[in-house]
Formats: C-alpha cells, sequence, structure tokens
C-alpha cells in the first residue's frame, strides 16, 4: 500500500508540481508583503492604525489563495484520469474507494508545502518587524487558519471533481433551482430570503465556509 | 435713556408673556399626550406610556439597576422628570396623531431594545454643564461597559499619538494630559509631543482651514517640516477645536471609574460643585487622588484587551469534520465518470 501511495503522490507531484511551487512561493511571500515598513525602527505612533490597515487588506488573499490551491489541487488530482476516462485507474488491482484515498491523501501531502510557506513567511516577518506597543503577532494561528481553509476547499473541490458528470450536474442543478426561486419569490414579492439563509448555513457558526470568513490578520491587538 | 429702558421693558413683558404661553401649549400638549396613559415607576424611574404590547415593566426593571448604578443616591431624584414613552405602529404608512412631547417607538421592539431606548432617554440628574463640555457626550448608563473599555484599549493602542502611547505604556502624567484632568496649558505640545504629529495634524486634518489668508505661508512652512510654523498653527485655532488624541469614550469610562469607586454618593459629589476644576471634582467623587484614580482607570482599560482573532475551538473540528465529510462523499463515488 506504501508502494501505492508512493506511486499516486509522484503521479499527482509530477500534474501539480507548478500549481504548489508558485502556490509556495506566494504563501511565503504574503506575509512578508503584509508587513513591509514595519521593519523600520523610526516608525512612529502614526504608523499603528496604518500598519493594521494594511495588514488587514493583504488578510484578504489568503483565503482566496487557499481557495484557489484547493480548486487547482482538486483539478489537477483528477484531470489526467479524466482525460485517460479511467482506463489506468480501472487495471489497477485496487478498490475504487481505495483509490480514491490514495488521490486523496496525496493532495494533502502536497498542500503541506505552501502552509509551512505560510508560517515560516509569518515567523520570518514578525520576527524582522518592529511593531508598536500594544500590537501582537499571530503566525502559528493564521498558518493553522489557513491550512484549515486548504484543506476544507480541498476536500470540496476534490468530492465534486471525483464525482460523476450527474453529480456535477445535480450540484448545479440545486444552486440554479435556489436561484430561481429567489427571483421568482422576489418578483411575486413573497418574503423569502434563501441567499440569506444559504449565507447563514455555509458562512455562520460551524459551516463548511465558516473557516474563510472574518479578519485573516497576522498583527492585531 | 427712559426709550431705551421702555423698549427693553416692554421685550421683557413680551418674553414673559411668549414664555407663560409656551408653557400652556406645553402643559396642554403634555395632558394630551398622556391621555388615557399608564404610569409605571420602577425604583426612580418613571415612564408614562400609552396601551400597547410593548414589556415596558420588564424593560424598566432591567434598566433600572443600570441607571441606579451610575448615579447612586442622586437617582432618587428621576421621579422629578417622568419620562412619556408613545408605542406606535410600526408601519410607517399608518396614520397617526403627532405629538410634540415625549418619545415614539414601535409598539414590535423586544425587551432589550425597549429598555436601551429607556437608558438612552435618561437625562442625568442636575446636568452639569462643565462636565459635559469636558465629557464631549453624554453620560449615560450602559448594559456594556465593557465594550467601552475595550474601545479604549483599541484606541490606546492605536491612536496616532505618542503622548497616547506613552500612556499606555504607563505614564501616568501623559494619561492625565490626553484625559486632560491634569495641568491644561500647553495643550498643543502635551497632546501632540513630536513634531511629526503635529504636522501631521496641520496639514490632513487642518489643510482647508489654513490654506487662506494669513495663515496660508504658516501652513506653507509646516509643510516644509518647519515645526514652529505647525504649532503656532495649532496654537491659533479657537478654543475647544484641537482635537483630542483620544476619544470622548476615554473619559466617560473615567467618570465611571470615578463613580464606581467612589461609592453611592459619589454622582452627587461630582455635580456639587460647578466650578472646580474637572481633575480636583474627579478626584472628589472617586474618594481617591487623580493619580490613582487615572492608574485604576488604565488597569481597568487595560484589562479589557479584546481577544485575539484566532479561530473559536470548536471551528478546527468544525473544519475537520467538513473535510473528512467531503472526503467521505468522494469517496462514495461509486461509478467511474465516463
Amino acid at each position: 500500500m506504501t508502494a501505492m501511495f508512493r506511486a499516486v503522490l509522484y503521479g499527482q507531484w509530477r500534474w501539480s508540481r507548478l500549481i504548489v511551487v508558485l502556490g509556495t512561493v506566494v504563501a511565503f511571500a504574503i506575509p512578508l508583503l503584509s508587513l513591509q515598513g514595519a521593519t523600520r525602527a523610526d516608525r512612529g505612533a502614526l504608523q499603528a492604525q496604518e500598519l493594521l490597515r494594511a495588514v488587514q487588506s493583504w488578510g484578504t488573499l489568503y483565503p482566496l489563495l487557499a481557495t484557489a490551491l484547493g480548486l487547482l489541487m482538486a483539478i489537477a488530482a483528477w484531470a489526467p484520469d479524466h482525460r485517460g476516462r479511467h482506463i489506468h485507474a480501472l487495471t489497477l488491482p485496487l478498490e475504487r474507494w481505495r483509490y480514491v484515498l490514495l488521490r486523496f491523501a496525496a493532495g494533502f501531502v502536497l498542500l503541506a508545502a505552501p502552509i509551512a510557506a505560510v508560517l515560516i513567511g509569518s515567523s520570518l516577518a514578525v520576527l524582522t518587524a518592529t511593531l508598536p506597543p500594544g500590537l501582537q503577532s499571530y503566525p502559528i494561528a493564521l498558518a493553522v487558519r489557513f491550512a484549515f481553509a486548504v484543506f476544507v476547499a480541498y476536500a470540496v473541490f476534490f468530492a465534486v471533481s471525483a464525482g460523476t458528470a450527474r453529480t456535477a450536474g445535480i450540484i448545479l442543478g440545486v444552486i440554479a433551482a435556489v436561484i430561481l426561486l429567489q427571483v421568482v419569490a422576489s418578483i411575486a414579492n413573497i418574503e423569502l430570503d434563501l441567499f440569506g439563509a444559504a449565507q447563514t448555513v455555509l458562512l455562520l457558526g460551524p459551516g463548511p465556509l465558516a473557516v474563510f470568513t472574518g479578519r485573516w490578520m497576522l498583527v492585531d491587538v | 435713556m427712559a426709550r431705551l429702558r421702555r423698549q427693553s421693558d416692554s421685550l421683557l413683558s413680551n418674553w414673559r408673556q411668549a414664555e407663560l404661553l409656551a408653557d400652556v401649549a406645553d402643559s396642554l400638549e403634555r395632558v394630551r399626550a398622556t391621555a388615557g396613559s399608564d404610569t409605571i415607576a420602577v425604583g426612580g424611574l418613571r415612564i408614562i406610556v400609552n396601551p400597547s404590547p410593548l414589556r415596558w415593566r420588564e424593560a424598566a426593571e432591567r434598566a433600572w439597576p443600570v441607571i441606579d448604578s451610575l448615579y447612586g443616591s442622586a437617582a432618587a431624584d428621576l421621579p422629578q422628570y417622568p419620562y412619556i414613552f408613545r408605542a406606535v405602529d410600526p408601519d410607517g404608512s399608518v396614520r397617526r396623531t403627532v405629538l410634540h412631547v415625549g418619545v415614539e417607538l414601535p409598539w414590535d421592539l423586544d425587551v432589550r431594545g425597549t429598555t436601551t431606548v429607556l437608558l438612552t432617554a435618561v437625562i442625568a440628574p442636575h446636568f452639569d454643564p462643565a462636565v459635559a463640555n469636558w465629557l464631549g457626550t453624554a453620560l449615560r448608563p450602559t448594559f456594556r461597559p465593557q465594550d467601552e473599555r475595550t474601545a479604549v484599549f483599541l484606541q490606546l493602542v492605536t491612536a496616532p499619538s505618542d503622548a497616547v502611547r506613552r500612556c499606555f505604556l504607563g505614564d501616568i502624567a501623559r494619561c492625565k494630559d490626553v484625559l486632560q484632568v491634569g495641568d491644561s496649558t500647553g495643550l498643543v505640545t502635551r497632546w501632540y509631543v513630536t513634531p511629526a504629529e503635529r504636522e501631521a495634524l496641520v496639514t490632513e486634518s487642518f489643510a482647508d482651514y489654513f490654506a487662506r489668508g494669513a495663515t496660508a505661508p504658516s501652513l506653507q512652512r509646516c509643510r516644509q517640516h518647519r515645526d514652529e510654523a505647525c504649532t503656532a498653527l495649532l496654537q491659533s485655532l479657537p478654543p475647544g477645536s484641537l482635537p483630542r488624541p483620544l476619544g470622548h469614550a476615554a473619559r466617560v469610562v473615567l467618570v465611571r471609574e470615578a463613580l464606581r469607586a467612589g461609592g453611592r454618593d459619589a454622582y452627587r459629589r461630582l455635580v456639587a460643585s460647578d466650578r472646580g476644576a474637572i481633575g480636583a471634582r474627579l478626584s472628589s467623587a472617586a474618594g481617591m487622588d487623580i493619580d490613582s484614580l487615572v492608574a485604576r482607570w488604565r488597569n481597568d482599560v487595560l484589562a479589557a484587551r479584546p481577544r485575539p482573532l484566532t479561530l473559536p475551538w470548536w471551528a478546527g473540528f468544525a473544519a475537520i469534520g467538513w473535510t473528512a465529510f467531503f472526503g467521505f462523499c468522494a469517496l462514495r463515488s461509486s461509478r467511474w465518470r465516463l
């Protein structure tokens, strides 16, 4: 099984190495860029607010990067199989679920690189910065959050990508039905807020996308 | 001289007549507004309300302890000022009688909202213009003093003022400066300690104000990093227009701290004399010297540091759970994609 996993991992690395390398470089650069200027020792009291503003603005890139990495890695994991009409996978002496599990796990292993890059980049950025009194850095919390976001994004897109055309059609159909229902309800002047409900379910509390929301701050009070 | 005296007497007589008529009109309006209304009394709070589904008594029972804890023994004077409220239909298109006294609020408000309205409507017993002027806002009872302190903490950390930063780091003299409870001479250099702050203040907040007339050359010099020009411009501002380095909340929290420390008669002592310096009055209200009071204020504010923006403990489990769930969905797709 280990040899099988190595083979799958190697295959997946060949197909997605460009994504992994680029993602790792970007993940390393964002924390360093977000604290640019904070390394100057002559920064006075005037800059604390500006620093927080800059950190918050750069912080919007972390969930976007996590989503992009999850999406591209999931597509890369399945693209060759889809192109080859799964002939290679069908020739393997392996059940379908084991094969999917190996692909899923290989994706997580490859995604460890950009997550580690966020951790190293954040730690390096806060080590070289001179933070105003009262402000604190959260490199580990940020990296952990990034890891969760990458994993959730990868799992969502991996599940969609692993499914059949019918599954993808059902998902798209449900989304279209929700939009249609909302439009009809608005026209008929019926008090129905499906978008609001969807937002609550997906983004708030323990919703699947809740980890993406809120402020992603490397430095905060 | 006699003609002027006659004219002033006549003006005085007209003014008294007008005042009388206004009182009568006000009284009639009050009678009209309170006709068929109930009076609810909870502690020293008296509210006159029209029949409605609003849970006034419950709201008053929640509001009274908060009011009492702020004003202490002075809250007993509140029954002199009963508050008139009128519950109205939340549908704005429904026509209703226009009244000129009291406060209108929709009858579908929940208890928390009604309590907040009550707390907002309460007028401090023995209004003190000097304290109000120093505060820059009204001192009102609040449900969430912790939020106020947290807001002040954020100001201490992020305000673009070196004096504020030094206060944050423990310099009580600087705290007294930025709260304006000590020596208030030379406020410009006390509040904005560094030349960079003064220049930023002039060029960012007062550039339009100083750009015309005799101050325009000084503004130019200030822009060329000449600190004496920046300082002179700021010193030429009308009294009270120099922006405070800390917002109103900082002073409100200080007053709350003084009232909390001084016991039930603290508010009475605070408003007993409107002539003394604010620092001395706060000190008298709190029953301690001003340095100790400001140190207590600072400790309270530092203790209200907001929680860091880390994920709640369950968010990690939720993310792992959703990852496992979607992974399971992928495993369950039993058919090969064709």
